[in-house]
């Protein structure tokens, strides 16, 4: 008997055990084990109210009801309805003190519930001015950007635009990355850079020369007269050339076929393109061809085959580009078409190689080039000895793509100032809670 | 001696019992403390599975604006950031509803309809299936998912009067009406005069919702039951934009237009005599039409995009062996409103809405497989916008195989 007994009492040690056991064992309720994310909400939240700004501007119009009104309302209406909310606003101090300071608060509850979590928000003032320095491009050797700006030449494949504006919208987009940009008003100047004399003491090797003619090129009075008006101007293409061979420039050509024209109002006042412009000369393909030549710094040889197949194509910037429009800031249409896009193949005959493509390639043999910068590495040299940008992309051009062109090969670097000024940025925290839950 | 061995069995089995009993008590403890911990691992996996979903484009990242297989699943914005989702690879997706078969191209179609004179019906071959992205996320055999896109701000329109036509429209959001939020409205209005292709008018206005996010709109260019309308408003209030449409035919027409999806990377949708899918009628039956495109501008008005004046209007003909049901259409890149205006024989109006792009038209989406009936289904939700329309994101999850 005593046995049983002894059995009764071990049972009621274990049952107190269990008992005890199970007390201590509270499982969560159902709410707690599954949740909504709600930090995820909340910050996705935060981000719809401010993808128009409106919460940016809320956070510093405290005292403006109507703006505090439409948020709250905004907030209830996106939220759903077992939700709660608590938004605060803090100021950030950057000075002594305390980092945090309160501003204000909304919530549509008098108690948030246990199941809360909560989110950050940093919003900005609009009276905040970013700065930003860019690096020069070629600041220990050259640094000079020249925009054709001739008032005495005429255009081609620029309609609607003159070369003046282009060559204005170029100055706005491109001279903060350049230690010296020159415009150069007229042929006279570009006679005198071509005969090596420079216009503001700049340096002349390695600069930049952007022709805002399209498919023209301003020409010298006194380069309409032999030699450089052999085969229809093509020999002044071939000087060009050379020119770039010996400073190494990089030539920009921002759109159509480059070299097929030659400009000049006075000297060329009687003759037109064959399409009604005048003070114009038409040299064709044999145009690019002599430029190559002088590039390549060979002998002339009238060549009048074409570097082009004109065929029209679809093309979008390669990656590398695409990305670069963001660093930049300068967001010209990812997709383009190019009916003058140049022959890879035929170029490297001329001993350039690609240093950037600005579009992928869309032909079936990856040939013909959009938008490339190609560098000229003299036979058994591993220096670049002149470049050209040619952007065969059809008519009206785009001179944001040149200058993205240029800023993605130069990868001139941007330094952002730093932002620390007072009382220009808050601190959004919402704090979501589940109605009902435990 | 004899009771001492009564004693000892008695005692032994009362303890056997009793540790049995206790046994049992622990391993019930133990096991729903399992079944809790699988949940919360559940819960935990749905919250990853809805940013995987949302946070990256997929592979190809243009896959939206393709018609071939995808090698990553993603719906983010290519060209966005963070939770903006793209509105084409959203409408490749496969809808939860019963597909449309249309004979002429011996093609299903993924019904992703929503409401009276709207439709959205993508070629199933074309689009991505719950099968196909269950494998892709890796969560095939494993778990079952899925994914709804609700907007967050439904716009309610209904007819009050028609002489002068007047409506009521309503701004809902998911837990509050939009008070006092601006609405900006286009009545599209179809022209009833000689024209063999019924050409419109379009009368923007705008106006403000209530405390109750109410607004009474009238048109004094409405005065009869047998005009023809579409009414498309959109509602915006710090960062919430939302979009509702109504669509009013002439009370005798009997036929309609169809728009189907044909080349997601075409852009090419097929306009069809509504006689010849579906439920086919049989018999003669011709109607003129007349389509435009609309692309959403800042102001909130529609501007509209030339359409390739070849295909834009002509005749689609039912029956009688003359003419052709149906017409290809080329639509821009961009997303967009589709509006197609028609008349049949009898002189009877009407207008048909497509999306170009989900959230253009705030239609809701339904993707996966079916919760109803699983054991434990865990939910997460995001706030994220469609074309700038802002929607919620809710995934289900549970495990499969369990029941």
């Amino acid at each position: 008997m005593i046995r049983t007994i002894e059995v009764l009492f071990a049972i009621i040690i274990i049952a107190g055990a269990v008992i005890a056991t199970s007390y201590f064992t509270v499982l969560p309720s159902p709410t707690e084990v599954s949740p909504i994310n709600l930090r995820r909400l909340s910050f996705t939240t935060l981000q719809t109210l401010d993808s128009s700004y409106d919460l940016s501007q809320a956070a510093f119009e405290t005292d403006n009801a109507t703006a505090w009104g439409r948020l709250q309302v905004a907030l209830s209406a996106s939220l759903p309805p077992d939700v709660v909310y608590n938004l605060t606003v803090y100021d950030v101090n950057d000075q002594n003190g305390e980092v945090y300071n309160y501003v204000t608060s909304v919530s549509n509850t008098a108690s948030l519930s246990t199941t809360t979590d909560v989110s950050t928000y940093t919003v900005a003032s609009s009276n905040v001015t970013f700065n930003v320095t860019p690096e020069k491009i070629g600041q220990s050797n050259g640094g000079t950007l020249y925009l054709l700006n001739c008032s005495d030449a005429n255009g081609w494949w620029i309609t609607g635009y003159t070369a003046q504006t282009l060559a204005q919208d170029l100055y706005n987009l491109l001279s903060p990355y350049f230690v010296n940009t020159i415009m150069i008003q007229n042929t006279s100047q570009l006679a005198q850079i071509l005969s090596g004399t420079p216009l503001q003491g700049e340096p002349l090797r390695n600069a930049v020369i952007i022709n805002t003619y399209g498919e023209a090129v301003p020409i010298p009075s006194s380069y309409c007269q032999t030699p450089y008006s052999q085969n229809n101007y093509d020999y002044y293409s071939y000087y060009l050339g050379q020119k770039v061979y010996l400073y190494n420039w990089t030539w920009s050509s921002i759109v159509g076929y480059p070299f097929y024209y030659v400009s000049n109002t006075v000297a060329l006042s009687s003759g037109q393109n064959s399409w009604g412009i005048y003070g114009m000369q038409m040299t064709g393909p044999g145009g690019s061809r002599a430029f190559l030549e002088g590039i390549n710094n060979q002998a002339y040889v009238s060549n009048t085959n074409a570097v082009t197949d004109s065929a029209n194509r679809q093309v979008t910037f390669t990656s590398y580009v695409a990305n670069q429009t963001n660093y930049y800031g300068i967001y010209p249409s990812t997709y383009q078409t190019s009916t003058r896009a140049l022959s890879n193949s035929t170029l490297a005959g001329y001993n350039l190689k690609v240093g950037l493509n600005v579009f992928n390639p869309s032909d079936p043999n990856q040939d013909y080039l959009a938008g490339a910068i190609y560098n000229h590495y003299a036979t058994g040299s591993s220096n670049i000895t002149g470049s050209l940008l040619a952007l065969g992309l059809t008519r009206t051009p785009d001179v944001r793509i040149t200058g993205l062109s240029l800023l993605s090969y130069y990868q001139p670097r941007l330094y952002a100032s730093e932002y620390t000024a007072q009382g220009n940025s808050r601190l959004v925290i919402l704090q979501l809670g589940t109605v009902g839950s435990g | 001696m004899a009771n001492g061995a009564i004693d000892h069995i008695v005692s032994l089995i009362i303890l056997m019992a009793a540790i049995s009993i206790f046994i049992g008590l622990y391993s019930q403890n133990m096991q729903t403390g399992l079944t809790y911990e699988r949940h919360n691992a559940l819960s935990t996996k749905t919250s990853d599975l809805l940013d995987n979903m949302l946070l990256n484009p997929g592979i190809p990242s243009t896959w939206g604006q393709g018609d071939g297989v995808i090698v990553g699943f993603g719906l983010q914005d290519p060209v966005y950031a963070e939770y903006e989702l793209s509105p084409f690879s959203c409408m490749r997706l496969t809808s939860t509803q019963s597909p449309v078969y249309y004979p002429r191209t011996g093609a299903y179609y993924s019904n992703e309809s929503a409401g009276f004179g709207s439709y959205l019906l993508a070629p199933t071959a074309k689009c991505v299936n719950y099968s196909s992205v269950s494998k892709i996320l890796g969560v095939n055999g494993t778990y079952g998912f899925q994914l709804t896109l609700t907007p967050t701000i439904t716009v309610s329109i209904q007819e009050k009067s028609m002489s002068p036509l007047q409506l009521s429209v309503t701004v809902d959001g998911t837990g509050y009406p939009l008070a006092n939020a601006p609405i900006s409205y286009s009545l599209i209005l179809v022209n009833q005069n000689a024209n063999t292709y019924p050409s419109y008018t379009i009368l923007n206005g705008v106006s403000t919702t209530d405390a109750a996010g109410a607004a009474q709109l009238s048109f004094s260019q409405v005065t009869s039951e047998t005009q023809s309308y579409a009414l498309i408003v959109y509602s915006y209030l710090d960062g919430l934009k939302g979009i509702g449409y109504c669509v009013h035919d002439s009370p005798n027409l009997a036929k309609t237009v169809v728009p189907l999806v044909d080349s997601f990377q075409n852009n090419s949708i097929l306009l069809v005599h509504g006689n010849t899918i579906g439920q086919q009628v049989s018999g003669y039956s011709q109607l003129c039409y007349n389509a435009s495109f609309f692309l959403l501008a800042d102001d909130y008005t529609l501007r509209q995009v030339v359409l390739d004046s070849q295909t834009s209007s002509g005749k689609l003909i039912s029956g009688g062996g003359v003419g052709q049901d149906y017409v290809s259409l080329t639509l821009p890149n961009n997303d967009g409103i589709l509006v197609v205006t028609y008349k049949d024989g009898s002189g009877n109006y009407g207008v048909v809405l497509m999306p170009w792009g989900l959230g253009t038209l705030a239609f809701p989406l339904t993707f996966g497989g079916n919760p109803v009936g699983q054991e434990w289904v865990t939910t997460d939700i995001r706030q994220v916008t469609i074309g700038s329309i802002a929607y919620h994101a809710q995934l289900s999850l549970w495990n499969q195989g369990v029941s």
